[in-house]
């Protein structure tokens, strides 16, 4: 016992609390899914989402009541926690537990074995919120490959459905790629930082005990090479396989493809967490150990943002399909992001407003995704993946509630006033504005008002008469039939549009960034 | 005799890594596409030892270990995902996978 004790406190196993719980929970659900017999087999996904909001209610009380956070260091320098990474973890434990609900609504109608899915979320979770801690390439690469090898059979999920598991296949090659292009870049880093010749100004002293893949050697190494062509290239394609993850162009070509095979809980999922995580990895990165080579860096973010904001918003008013729309909507929000990294980059040492103007954007983001997907996963196709325009026609006849929750989400991603995505929208015009990105600016108005226009036409739908249909001999499916027994679903969505709408109005301390 | 040194190594590692990336890109059968995923981690693993193994230190092995393990992860979960794909379609080839497109 003894030892036990000295072994977690020489590590601090106890700041890894969260995600050593979330774990746990998830692998007493698969048991709980092996040990039970068929008829008691949905309790696997009320407890997951039981056990889940427990934990988030603990790790709000505890941050905001109990232990107070602070910046810190465990595992020799090899994690480190402080109040943003602390954010992040509520962030993708709220975003988990949606996912679980709307995965609960999605397994019961296509009758798949629910321990799986719920365990699979709940590691990816603990994956992403491990990933926010890191500060050295090994956790960060280790970390990173948590999260995508439970994606993989997540996206892959619907056994029964070939889109399903091609979607799966793909994403998979994409995300092997992109890590492979990663761990190039680490490796490249690594052998420039290897040899001491390159170490410069970095007095030996320093560099006892410390490791040449954390951050903090890697940003004194790039420091005193900014010209090195190896580093250059080894940080270019770090980024590149960051990129791969948050869907920037040109690396957005995955995109659209497995958000349109994905399970619909999953394609949220992908949107909200993945794309958050990246999100912080790179500004970690970039006002971190990369900060030295910001001048190298603004141009070639410059040139990615605006040719991201521009593809996606273009792309997007092509696409038939629903999923592949709020996908490559999603590749516009971030560019969008990019923009505010970017602002970030510029505020050298007082980046905390851009930051916080991203934060601010991701939350409303994931209200407004999960509103949108959530009404999504009510509608019972007879092809999950196939959600059209025209099946929304007519919707705020026949169920107000949901059309008007699913009217509140949209205007949301596209930046209509009153709503919380509008308000984001003009915070990041407002840090853009002041970092003076005139272009990408620019980019940024062109890329809404295109957003306005597609999203303009789902809007019309809803809100009108359904057509007569003249010459179909059979009458078109009416998706919307099953609308009863939503319970946590329908609580959610509502929640969240009114978050929305309330974010709109007033937003609390994050309205301090205008 | 000329000895083996660490360039050699690097420059085998780039070939391999090389070599890999355009199968990537170029292949159609996604068994090859999968094995040449394999042949890049096997490319960046020579390259870290080899970096590891002249500035004697212990890093980059250990980060090999990791690579190795995600990478036969990988391919365990790639290989289920592909069988169970094979059995639905009858076919391995990338140019048959156009379900999910527009």
């Amino acid at each position: 016992m003894e030892d036990f004790l000295r072994f977690s406190n020489d590590n601090l196993w106890s700041e890894l609390w969260p995600e050593l719980t979330l774990a746990l929970g998830a692998v007493l659900i698969l048991l709980i899914q092996l040990f039970s017999n068929k008829a008691a087999t949905n309790i696997c996904g009320r407890l997951a989402v039981l056990f889940q909001v427990v934990l988030l209610g603990y790790l709000l009380l505890d941050y905001l009541l109990i232990h107070h956070t602070f910046d810190r260091s465990s595992f020799s320098g090899m994690l480190r926690h402080g109040f943003q990474g602390d954010l992040m973890r509520t962030f993708f434990l709220l975003a988990s537990i949606c996912v679980s609900i709307l995965g609960n609504r999605f397994l019961l109608t296509n009758k798949l074995k629910t321990g799986e899915f719920h365990h699979l979320t709940m590691l990816a979770t603990a994956g992403l919120m491990l990933l926010c801690q890191s500060a050295n390439f090994i956790v960060l690469f280790v970390a990173l490959e948590t999260v995508a090898l439970a994606f993989y059979p997540l996206v892959a999920f619907d056994r029964s459905s070939s889109k399903s598991l091609e979607a799966g296949i793909k994403y998979l090659i994409f995300g092997a790629l992109s890590s492979s292009l990663l761990l190039l870049g680490i490796v490249l880093i690594y052998g420039v930082g290897s040899n001491p010749g390159a170490w410069g100004a970095i007095s030996p002293s320093t560099n006892i005990g410390m490791d040449i893949l954390s951050f903090e050697f890697v940003g004194l190494l790039l420091e005193a090479n900014q010209t090195n062509l190896l580093l250059r290239s080894g940080v270019v394609l770090v980024l590149a396989g960051l990129a791969f993850k948050i869907g920037a162009a040109p690396f957005q070509i995955w995109v659209p493809d497995v958000y349109h095979g994905s399970p619909t809980p999953i394609t949220a999922f992908l949107a909200v967490s993945s794309k958050a995580a990246g999100f912080f990895l790179l500004l970690n990165l970039v006002n971190g150990p990369f900060d030295s080579m910001s001048e190298f860096l603004l141009p070639l973010f410059g040139f990615i943002a605006t040719f991201t904001i521009l593809f996606g918003n273009l792309a997007a008013c092509a696409q038939r399909k629903l999923k592949r729309m709020l996908g490559l909507s999603g590749v516009a929000h971030a560019g969008y992001l990019l923009v505010a990294v970017m602002a970030s980059m510029h505020f050298a040492g007082d980046s905390d407003r851009a930051v916080w103007v991203i934060f601010f954007y991701l939350f409303i983001y994931l209200f407004a995704s999960f509103i949108v997907f959530g009404v999504m996963g009510i509608a019972t196709l007879k092809d999950d993946s196939d959600h059209e325009i025209g099946h929304y026609e007519g919707l705020l006849q026949k169920h107000p509630w949901a059309a008007i929750s699913l009217l509140v989400g949209i205007a949301s991603l596209a930046g209509i006033p009153p709503f919380g995505g509008f308000v984001a929208k003009l915070m990041l015009f407002n840090v853009a504005f002041e970092a003076k990105l005139y272009t990408s600016l620019v980019a940024m108005v062109i890329g809404v008002v295109i957003s306005i226009y597609y999203y303009f036409g789902w809007i019309r739908e809803i809100c009108f008469e359904p057509k007569p249909h003249f010459d179909d001999d059979n009458e078109p499916i009416d998706p919307w039939t099953k609308m009863h027994q939503l319970g946590l679903l329908k609580l959610l969505i509502i929640t969240f549009a009114v978050v929305s709408f309330v974010f709109g109005i007033w937003q609390g301390p994050f309205g301090d960034a205008f | 005799m000329e000895t083996i040194s660490p360039s050699h190594y690097l420059f085998l590692a780039l070939c391999l890594f090389s070599i890999g990336f355009f199968g990537v890109l170029l292949r159609r059968n996604i068994l090859l596409l999968l094995m040449s995923l394999e042949l890049m981690l096997n490319g960046i693993n020579l390259a870290l030892v080899t970096f590891s193994r002249t500035s004697l230190n212990l890093d980059g092995s250990i980060f090999v270990f990791f690579i190795m393990t995600v990478a036969a992860a990988e391919v365990a979960v790639g290989l289920a995902l592909l069988v169970a794909l094979y059995k639905k379609r009858q076919s391995v080839f990338s140019e048959d996978m156009n379900l999910v497109s527009n």
